[in-house]
Formats: C-alpha cells, structure tokens, sequence
C-alpha cells in the first residue's frame, strides 16, 4: 500500500532535512536555542527533566553537534568525577599515619580533661597568653590600689561602754598626733607626694613623668662654678 | 565491622582499630586534599596532619552518616589553612603538579590504565581552572558525593545557591573539556 501524500498544511519534522535552512530561520527569529539547552542540559543528563521538555532537547542533540558534545561530557563526568574521591597516597602512608598519631595522648573522653588538653593545643594559645599576660602587668601597674584601712584588732573579751569610749578617744588622740606630726614634718623631709586611691591613671602618669622629667634634669645639669658653690653652699 | 563498633575500638586504644579506621578514610582525605593543594608531597602532608587531629578529637568524631562530612570539614579547614599560609609565604620555586593519578597499579589492559590516567588528569586540571566556589562545590557534591544540606553547612551557603551552582559549575567543567577536545 503506497504511503499517503503529505499534508500540504503540516510541515515535515524530519530532523535530517536542511540544518541549515532551520539554523537561518532561527536566526531570524528566536535565536540560537542552543543556550536554552544549556539551562537544561544538567536535568536532562540527570534524567529529572520533564518529557516534553526532554524530547525537545533530544531533537536539538539530533543536530546540533556542539550541544551533543557538552551533553556527552557532562553524561561522563557523571563517572569520572566520583572516580576522583579516592586517591591511593602510596603504599607507605598508613605506616607514616600510625608512626605520627603513636605518640600523641588518646582523648577518649570529652571531659574536663580533653577540654583542657584541647584548649591547650590551639595554635593561638601563646598569642592569647602573651596578651593576658600583658593586660594582667599593665593592670598591676597602673591601676589604683585600694586604700589601706587601718586594721582593727580582734578583740578577744567583748568591752563595755566606758571601755569603748577609752579606746575611741584614745584612737582619735592617736590620729591627732600623727597627723600633727605628718603636717610638721613635711617641710623638712619633703616627702614623695603619694597618689591617692581615687586618682585618676592620666594624673597618676602625669606626675610620674614630671618626676621623671626633674630628676633627669638635674642629673643633666652642669656642675655649679665655684662662685655660686660660695653664694649658695646648699645647692650644690 | 560497623563504624560506630571501629570507633568505640579505636577510643578505647586499639591500634589495630585505628588502623583500619586510617585506611578507610586516607584515600578520601589524601584525595580532597590533593584537588585543594595540587602538589602530592603537601596533600600527603596534610592528610597525616587530619589523621593527628582526628586521633587528638576522637571524643568528636560523629558516628555512622555523621563521620565523612565531619572528616571532609577538618580536611577543608586544614587544606585552606594551608593555601593562606603558602599565599603569605610563597615557596621559593613551585614544583610541577604531580601526575599522581598513575600511582596505583592495576591488573588491567596498560592501554586503558594510560587513557583512564590521562582523562583524570585533564578533569583535575579543569577542575584547578574554576572558581573557587565552583570548584568546591564539585568537590563535595559530585566527588565526595556529600548532599546539598551538608555542603551548604560547609561552605556556609544557602542550599539554593548550592543547587544553582553546582549545575553551573558542571557545565562550566563540561565546557572546558570539551574545549581542550576531552569530550566524551
């Protein structure tokens, strides 16, 4: 029975007819579809493209030699790229691995100790040591010292009123004393001027350089001429 | 034997244990490593470093499923490691990449050993020209066959840029290959 005569209002899909009739109709139209098959060439390799979808590409692939290549490679790498996991590292590697790990301390256990032995091992601990280290001396000088109080001894026996008020009277008669005794002292000893608890660190340096600044003075000063040792016998 | 039984073995001292445990993960780890370093003296190097590491943490080493991410994440941190310091202190010469793909020996045709060589070779080298990102994302997901979920905690990514990218990164792999005429 010879085959029906074609539809003159159908056109043929004949995938090997002219390629490049269909390659300049595309150009003039919707382009090259190529870079729709690249979108899709990665779900159609894996096989989770739809099937309308699939055929479509799978009629492109009939003609388009470039896209068939790229889908090939892609369809292989799905072999070679898992192949690539494991490399062999020579047949003396384990030896080398048992000789490192031989003597290192086993951490079976996640206690206190294997937290400490971790926190130990971290490649920064000499930094963060050096650093509180640092931050520990800094503060030690600088900081102000809290003010001494004078210690009150335990009192073994418990007074009395008239005792207490004795020994209240006598502390504060003591404390005249002695500070009648700093004030006239003072001139002559001229004493250390002693930072305070309360003040503040720049003040603190401040007067410790001053201090500084004066003594390195007078250690640079030139020697006094024998008239002013005449005039002035106490400053040398 | 069980993974989880091979490790209790190895926590509780067992050499042998360990020994078994240290073949079953070397090819992997010395593997990742070397696509990460390209040079086979470093990728050995630092393999031996994982190992050590892991010996020091096996309190931390997560049972079954868990194991290979944790041990491709240690592996990650050390090899990136490694690329910053080499990055701030270049070596004097670089060596040559070693063709180390040809190191196991095989009872099969010498012919089909040379090409299978050859193509690994050339993957590996259009591997080394992808991004970083890509080229990780290949790593994991169709090497080490690691899921999305996994590599997206790895590489601190969302799981969609993983998915988008990976497609990607195959087919820019794809392209290279066949672009130098290694196409299936």
């Amino acid at each position: 029975m010879p085959p029906p005569p074609p539809d003159p209002k159908v056109l043929p899909l004949d995938p090997g007819a002219s390629p490049e009739l269909t390659r300049a109709i595309l150009a003039r139209t919707s382009g090259d579809p190529c870079h729709r098959l690249r979108d899709l060439a990665c779900d159609f390799v894996d096989g989770t493209l739809e099937p309308g979808q699939a055929s479509l590409a799978r009629l492109h692939l009939g003609h388009c030699e470039a896209c068939s290549a790229l889908v090939e490679t892609l369809a292989s790498l799905q072999v070679d790229l898992p192949a690539l996991a494991e490399v062999d590292p020579g047949p003396w590697f384990t030896q080398a691995v048992m000789r490192a790990t031989r003597h290192q301390p086993l951490q079976g256990n996640a206690g206190l100790h294997g937290l400490w032995w971790r926190l130990m091992h971290r490649p920064r601990i000499a930094l963060e040591a050096a650093y509180l280290g640092a931050a520990a001396g800094l503060m030690g000088i600088y900081l102000p010292l809290p003010t001494l109080t004078p210690r009150v001894p335990a009192l073994v026996q418990p007074l009395g009123d008239s005792a207490l008020r004795v020994a209240g009277q006598m502390a504060q008669a003591e404390r005249r004393t002695s500070a009648s005794l700093q004030r006239s002292l003072r001139p002559i000893v001229h004493p250390r001027p002693v930072p305070s608890a309360k003040a503040s660190l720049w003040q603190r340096l401040s007067s410790w350089t001053k201090a500084r600044l004066q003594a390195f003075r007078k250690a640079q000063a030139p020697p006094a001429s024998l008239e002013t040792q005449k005039l002035h016998p106490a400053n040398p | 034997m069980e993974l989880t039984q091979l490790l209790n073995l190895v926590r509780c001292g067992d050499e042998l244990a360990w020994e078994a445990f240290v073949r079953s993960f070397q090819g992997r780890v010395f593997g990742l490593a070397y696509h990460y370093t390209t040079q086979a003296e470093d990728a050995r190097d630092l393999t031996q470093d994982v190992f050590v590491r892991i010996y020091q943490n096996l309190a931390l080493v997560p049972d079954e499923a868990g194991c290979l991410p944790w041990i491709i994440r240690i592996t990650r941190n050390i090899c990136i490691d490694h690329l910053r310091r080499r990055k701030a202190r270049p070596p004097l010469w670089d060596l040559p990449a070693d063709e180390l793909f040809d190191l196991r020996s095989t009872d099969r045709n010498p012919e089909e050993v040379h090409l299978e060589t050859v193509r690994k070779t050339m993957v590996h080298r259009a591997l080394q020209e992808l991004t970083d990102l890509n080229r990780e994302i290949i790593l994991l997901k169709e090497i080490q066959g690691l899921g999305l979920e996994e590599i997206a905690g790895i590489l601190d990514v969302p799981v969609g840029t993983v998915k988008s990218r990976s497609n990607r990164a195959r087919l820019e792999l794809a392209q290279k290959l066949v672009a130098v005429g290694m196409g299936a």
